[in-house]
């Protein structure tokens, strides 16, 4: 459900709602550069009212979507 | 007198920043901008952690007010660069290129002001929240690594999605420009371009005759392709750069290569062939080399006349 509610805000945020995410997508393949990493992952967190580690390590959103359901675990 | 609540919270006459420079802002540089009554900073670049030691252990001889260490996030020795600066007790740090998250708390907990330069509201709210002290606000005018964002318009927008102070970069050279960035929200400001021509810094002087000869139109972005592009001014390395960075055959590793220590180059040794003068868009309105005492109190001077004489739009 993480994973629903993150591919929506996604959407949202690039105002495609059409796009094509899974948890092997890479931010660089969704176009999405450092600022708007930094941008979406806040947004994410506000979402689930909770907040994740943004150490540079956030590669695909499988990485965001796991720190977030650990967060909330 | 031009005073702001920074000056209170950094514990400076001047609410003006000098900004740290790779290479170029040294422990004399920052001492000689603290002791005018600004923030001086030395940058640490890549250095290893004896080297940034001796430096503010120089700046603490030469000066017995606060400067700061402005520290590149991507520097392989951090972990160290971190550690000098809690134990050296440096009152501010600034950070460039890459996220502090990692050494926010440490530098909190003893008593660092950690100030982020951000280029995007998103990383000012980030930094607010990962508890920043207050955050500098840089325009794409400015002179080294710059982001897409110009001043006029991420100054305002910053300051609207945080209640940390803002201090404003990117373009600013003279009163006119203070004044202007404390009407957008800031209240300070930080220069680098304008400090690259004072009598104390520490850099060749074919550097210091470049940014005295640059017109406005004279400094170029290079680096776009490499994800960080570099505002310099047009010289035979800038343009060959370019012209590299836009044949797709170029291997972006090469491009790597070729910038590698090319600022080294132009401010130790003034080579324009190979040397990377990196200058902002301000640079062009640069037209006197003078002490950094007479280019802060300037600068204080100019802000108050034009401060002052915003009023005679108000009728
Ligand atoms: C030659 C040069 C080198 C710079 N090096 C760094 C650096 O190593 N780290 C950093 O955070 N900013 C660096 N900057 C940016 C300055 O700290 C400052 O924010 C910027 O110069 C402000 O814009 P201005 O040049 O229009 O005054 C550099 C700027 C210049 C001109």
């Amino acid at each position: 459900m993480v994973l629903e509610k993150v591919v929506e805000i996604l959407r949202n945020y690039k105002d495609e709602q059409d796009l094509e995410v899974t948890m092997a997508s890479t931010f660089e393949e969704l176009e999405l550069d450092s600022l708007d990493t930094v941008e979406l992952v806040m947004e994410i967190e506000e979402a689930f009212d909770t907040s994740i580690e943004m150490d540079g390590e956030l590669q695909t959103i499988g990485d965001v979507v796991t720190l977030i359901e650990k967060a909330i675990a | 007198m031009i005073k702001t609540p920074l000056c209170d919270l950094l514990n400076i006459e001047f609410p003006i920043l000098q900004g740290g420079m790779a290479w170029i802002s040294d422990a004399q540089l920052a001492a000689a901008v603290s002791n005018a009554g600004g923030l001086g900073i030395i940058s640490s670049m890549n250095a290893d952690e004896n080297w940034l030691r001796s430096e503010i252990q120089k700046a603490k001889s030469l000066t017995d007010k606060p400067f700061g260490v402005n520290v590149m996030l991507m520097n392989p020795h951090v972990d160290k660069i971190a550690q000098v600066l809690i134990d050296e007790k440096v009152p501010v740090v600034t950070t460039g290129a890459g996220n502090p998250g990692k050494f926010m708390k440490l530098w909190i907990e003893a008593g660092i002001k950690v100030i982020p330069v951000v280029p995007s509201t998103g990383l000012a709210r980030f930094s607010e929240r990962a508890g920043a002290t207050a955050v500098i606000a840089e325009g794409g005018e400015s002179g080294g690594h710059v982001g897409e964002m110009s001043t006029m318009p991420l100054i305002p927008q910053v300051c609207d999605v945080v209640s940390i102070p803002v201090i404003a970069a990117g373009g600013i050279g003279d009163g006119r420009g203070i004044a202007a960035a404390l009407m957008l929200g800031a209240v300070g400001v930080q220069l680098g371009t304008r400090f690259l021509v004072a009598h104390e810094t520490n850099i060749h002087e074919n550097y210091k005759d470049k940014i005295i000869k640059a017109k406005d139109i004279d400094t170029t972005l290079s680096g776009r392709s490499l994800g960080h592009p570099v505002r310099s001014l047009k010289t035979t390395f800038s343009k060959d750069f370019i012209k590299a960075e836009s044949d797709p055959t170029t291997p972006p590793e090469v491009l790597e290569e070729y910038g590698r220590g090319a600022l080294r180059i132009a401010a130790q040794e003034g080579d324009s062939q190979k040397g990377c003068f990196m200058a902002g868009q301000i640079a062009g309105m640069i037209k006197e080399k003078q002490s950094v005492k007479e280019i802060i109190l300037t600068l204080a001077d100019e802000t108050e006349t034009v401060l002052k004489g915003g009023l005679q739009w108000v009728k």
